[in-house]
């Protein structure tokens, strides 16, 4: 928890873990499930609006801002395999959660508005909302869906024989060593995805709260320096647009190299469907989808 | 926004949809670096406590290093093998 005192009060209260809020029952309520929440909620609302008004067919300013992102990442996964229409709702709503989460971190209010506790002796500002993806919890939970669905990919695509085929490698009997190092790296995906986007964030949070604590005294002498968190706060829209974004990728890359993996062309009649346009071994590949 | 993008899912091995780009390589280049760390981390975790477990120290230990270096290698081609068949 990095702190700051200043004449025995807290400048800088940053948490790594969410704090609780209030409790409804056995159920604790913590600031970053409020700040998923409300995330969740200005998506349900967009698309309640949008659906409502309806898509010109010449866009106006606001839908052509709102449908640019989109239309890239849709763009990107229409050219990923040829099955991408199963899986681009999840990649679509990936990017959008992760985006209003991160964004929502720089919202007025949110980390600055709070119930006082009294931690240690100190008294510290407990925020009632949090930036979701500033929790390990909330990542972590978005990862294993990434993960599972890319399992479920790689077992749709090629079969549970052929997916364990694929951990175990070639030849057989050197699958005591390699299934080990292909479960280490497989795992190391699970984790790489939700540490990158907890620490980005996470590190957008208390960079944000750092100079905010160090301008508001400089404000008084020199002005300007309030325009100092401003310059921070615009990077953090670009970080959060690129994690979400990275996020996104690695989960249509990770699901778009499950289902068109390498295999041999006698392999393709035992593993069911192999997707045509990525496989290495055309012939394999129409075999198995005609 | 293109409206084949939400259309369902049509027959297996349809390749319509809009002309577009692929997943730029430069999200896999970004993962990388930290999946390398980690795959060592793990093996090195996982054997520590195992020797911690089963008080076997170092063995399991240097057996989770070695498998951990090895799965940064494997994780290392893979990549580049996915990246150079996308």
């Amino acid at each position: 928890m990095p702190e700051e005192e200043a004449g025995g009060e807290s400048l800088i209260h940053v948490a790594i873990s969410a704090e609780e809020v209030f409790q409804i029952g056995p159920l604790v309520v913590t600031n970053s499930m409020i700040g998923a929440l409300l995330a969740s909620a200005i998506l349900l609302l967009a698309t309640w609006y949008i659906s409502r008004r309806g898509s010109a067919l010449i866009p106006g300013r606001l839908q052509g801002v709102i449908e640019l992102p989109i239309e890239l990442l849709a763009g990107i996964i229409s050219a990923s395999t040829s099955r991408w229409r199963s899986y681009a709702a999840l990649i679509l709503c990936f990017f959008l959660m992760i985006l209003v989460a991160n964004w929502i971190g720089l919202l007025p209010g949110v980390g600055t508005v709070g119930i006082n506790h009294v931690e240690e002796g100190h008294e510290v500002l407990v925020p009632i909302v949090r930036p979701a993806s500033a929790d390990l919890n909330f990542t972590l939970g978005l990862a294993i869906i990434s993960v599972v669905m890319f399992i479920y990919w790689g077992i749709r695509a090629h079969g549970v024989g052929g997916y364990l085929r694929e951990l175990m490698g070639e030849p057989l009997y050197l699958a005591p060593l390699i299934f080990p190092i292909n479960v280490i790296s497989e795992l190391s995906r699970l984790i790489s995805l939700s540490m990158r986007l907890f620490g980005n964030v996470f590190a957008g949070e208390v960079l944000l709260a750092t100079m905010l604590a160090l301008t508001t005294f400089a404000a008084f002498v020199y002005p300007l320096a309030l325009f100092i968190p401003g310059l921070f706060v615009g990077l953090e829209i670009l970080f959060g647009f690129v994690q979400a974004l990275v996020f996104a990728l690695l989960s249509l890359t990770y699901i778009s190299t499950a289902i068109a993996e390498h295999h041999e062309p006698g392999d393709a009649s035992d593993h069911g469907e192999t997707d045509t346009a990525h496989s290495s071994h055309p012939p394999a590949a129409e075999a198995a989808t005609t | 926004m293109d409206p084949r993008a939400m259309a369902p899912d049509p027959k297996p091995g349809s390749t319509d949809g809009p002309p577009s780009t692929r997943a730029p390589n430069w999200a896999l280049a970004l993962d990388l670096g930290i999946r390398m760390a980690l795959t060592v981390g793990i093996g090195l975790g996982g054997g520590l406590l195992l020797d911690n477990w089963l008080k076997t120290l170092p063995i399991f230990t240097l057996i989770g290093m070695v498998l951990g270096i090895s799965a940064a290698m494997v994780t290392i081609w893979n990549v580049a093998r996915d990246a150079m068949r996308r």
